[in-house]
């Protein structure tokens, strides 16, 4: 187990930067994921760390180590690749055990350790079998005793549930982060998937065109977008103009196309200057239109999800916002209806 | 019932142009020699006597068995890494690339023999360039110059494969190697070439045949001082008018490369199923 330090990565590919002037710490035993869209330099990051790519600049270190110029083979990863990668020559006991072969760990010792790990993935009896007579899940399975049978320093996974059915997924997140924290093992988890990284992750790393926008916790980036990229991607945030009319610390009122309302901030502002408010669609409620405050405005499309509903609604001025609402009082598409923000739960874009 | 109607042109051509005149070839090879027909009366197994027991044909066999050994060992060698980049190149010039590869199908072969012949020549380009150095002349219009050409000549049968099948296998799996400790040459020797088997499988077979089968390569480029069985058939068929005798050459050549390639396959069979 160790210690992960990026200093100052890039990495170009001719004239393409896919990632600029990353820096990121990893502490030891922690899950922290990549998230961001196709093309972000996430997976270039890992595939930098994991040494399948030598960046143009910086430093990777693991623990006090600099591997930077070190080749894969030379760095102690495990790593799941999205494809999983198993080799479709070898058995699941062949695929499980290349990494102990190539140390010369045979015979008996490697048994016991190819067992242990079969063990710890839950994956007993397919020891004979090849990898095309797999299902998915099983392959994910393998994928990830081949990767820490080798009792790798750090655990790289890149997309590693983006080739499984929605209920699969959910389970092999909870089986992923359980045995990640049962392992003790530094994890950097590469994905595009918002909840999917909320849900694993000690700490989530948003990346937009090879650069980081924010670095924090899942209520962190959720709450507190650092950059108005990172506030859409991870949802349907209604991104709001409005005018500074009382700053203090920590807080400021806004007017908005929504009336006024309060919310967090982490800078400074001046009043009068214009700004932009994230509102939540759980922030936002459908009234009665007693208050005198409230908006009115059209419900233009109506999406049932379960627990909630999601409600698209033309304002006077033609913003449409979305607004989440407790399924129960239903408002059919067309209908007029009242809305206001709950003060305190929006947040000003710096 | 519909499906098999489907197959029913591709049989007919099968059986119209290959299996009516290989049946030709195996009653002509029973047939007795005539000096003023195409054979005598009659039916005999002298002819393959002959040929089995003079030491004069069996030597023949053997050197057109080797020379088309030669040309598969030399050919896989020079193929695998072309039809490795080929297969995992992004470069803008892979079409290029391509087309350089399947060159030597562009021209017929009697052009590119005198192509060769022009090189290798006594007193051609390559002497020439050794001469700059001092060395030479050397003579390669012989068993070298055969061998040479029968490799430019056949080399894209073997890159062609092996370029498809490297290009079926999932790059991550050589990643996936590395990151668990290998080595790039326990990868290659592990995954990267186990997985392109099936490949080298049909290269190795088309090339082995097509050189074992090879008659203007041999007939132009020996000089004179080259013979193979194939060679030595059109001399029975054209100039001896011994029809019987050469088809039985040609028939004990047919399934002496059959039986060699029935081996190859058995011996790979193995790695191959573990690919599939």
């Amino acid at each position: 187990m160790s210690r992960l330090t990026i200093q100052g990565l890039s990495k170009a590919f001719g004239d393409v930067v896919a990632v600029h002037q990353v820096n990121l710490d990893v502490a030891e035993g922690e899950f922290v994921s990549l998230l961001g869209p196709s093309g972000c330099g996430k997976t270039t990051t890992l595939r930098c760390v994991a040494g399948l790519e030598t960046p143009t600049t910086g430093r990777i270190c693991f623990g006090d180590r600099d591997v930077t110029r070190l080749p894969p083979e030379k760095r102690l990863i495990g790593m799941v690749f999205q494809s999983y990668a198993l080799f479709p020559h070898m058995t699941v006991a062949q695929n499980i055990g290349f990494g102990l072969d190539v140390r010369g760990v045979h015979g008996s010792e490697a048994t016991r350790r190819i067992a242990d790990v079969v063990e710890i993935v839950q994956l007993s009896g397919l020891d004979a079998r090849y990898p095309r007579e797999l299902s998915g899940g099983q392959q994910q399975r393998v994928a990830l005793a081949r990767a820490l049978v080798i009792e790798p320093a750090m655990l790289l996974l890149d997309e590693p549930l983006a080739n499984l059915d929605a209920r699969l997924r959910e389970e092999m997140r909870f089986f992923i982060r359980s045995l990640q924290q049962r392992l003790g093992i530094t994890t950097l988890y590469v994905t595009h998937d918002q909840s999917e990284s909320m849900i694993m992750s000690n700490r989530v790393v948003v990346m937009f065109g090879g650069c980081i926008h924010q670095i924090g916790s899942a209520e962190d980036i959720y709450h507190r977008p650092a950059t108005r990229e990172v506030a859409t991607f991870i949802g349907q945030a209604n991104l709001i103009p409005g005018r500074v009319v009382e700053a203090r610390d920590g807080t400021a009122t806004i007017d908005t196309g929504l009336g006024r309302f309060r919310c967090g901030t982490r800078r400074a502002v001046d009043v009068g200057s214009a700004v932009t408010a994230v509102v939540w669609p759980e922030a936002l409620r459908l009234t009665n239109g007693s208050d005198r405050s409230d908006l009115s405005g059209r419900v233009v499309a109506r999406h049932f999800l379960g627990n909630l509903v999601d409600y698209r609604i033309a304002l006077a001025d033609g913003t449409i916002i979305s607004i989440h609402a407790l399924s129960g009082g239903a408002a059919p598409t067309g209908e007029a209806v009242s809305v206001q923000v709950d003060s305190d739960k929006a947040w000003l874009l710096p | 019932m519909r499906r098999w109607l489907l197959a029913l042109p591709a049989l007919l051509m099968v059986v119209v142009f290959v299996v009516i005149p290989y049946l030709n070839i195996v009653v002509m090879s029973f047939r007795t020699p005539s000096a003023t027909a195409i054979h005598g009366p009659g039916f005999t197994i002298a002819n393959y006597a002959r040929a089995l027991t003079d030491s004069l044909y069996l030597g023949l066999l053997a050197d057109t068995l080797l020379y088309a050994l030669a040309t598969t060992s030399i050919s896989l060698v020079l193929a695998f890494p072309v039809a490795f980049h080929l297969a995992r190149t992004e470069s803008r010039w892979r079409g290029l690339l391509y087309a350089g590869v399947l060159s030597p199908l562009l021209t017929g072969v009697v052009i590119r023999c005198f192509g060769w012949i022009i090189l290798l020549a006594n007193d051609g380009l390559v002497n020439q360039g050794l001469g700059l150095f001092g060395l030479g002349p050397y003579r390669f219009i012989n068993g070298v110059g055969v061998t040479i050409a029968l490799v430019h000549v056949f080399l894209p049968f073997m890159i062609l494969p092996i370029m498809n099948a490297i290009q079926s296998v999932d790059p991550h799996l050589a990643e996936a190697a590395r990151t668990l400790g290998a080595s790039g040459r326990h990868t290659f020797f592990h995954v990267t070439l186990p997985l392109a088997v099936p490949g080298i499988q049909s290269g190795v077979v088309l090339v082995f045949v097509l050189s074992a089968s090879a008659y203007i390569i041999p007939m132009l480029l020996g000089g004179g001082r080259v013979q193979t069985l194939p060679t030595v058939v059109v001399q029975q068929l054209m100039g001896g008018l011994l029809w019987p005798f050469g088809a039985t050459l040609a028939l004990i050549l047919s399934l002496t490369a059959l039986a060699i390639i029935g081996v190859f396959a058995a011996l790979t069979r193995p790695s191959m199923q573990r690919v599939r």
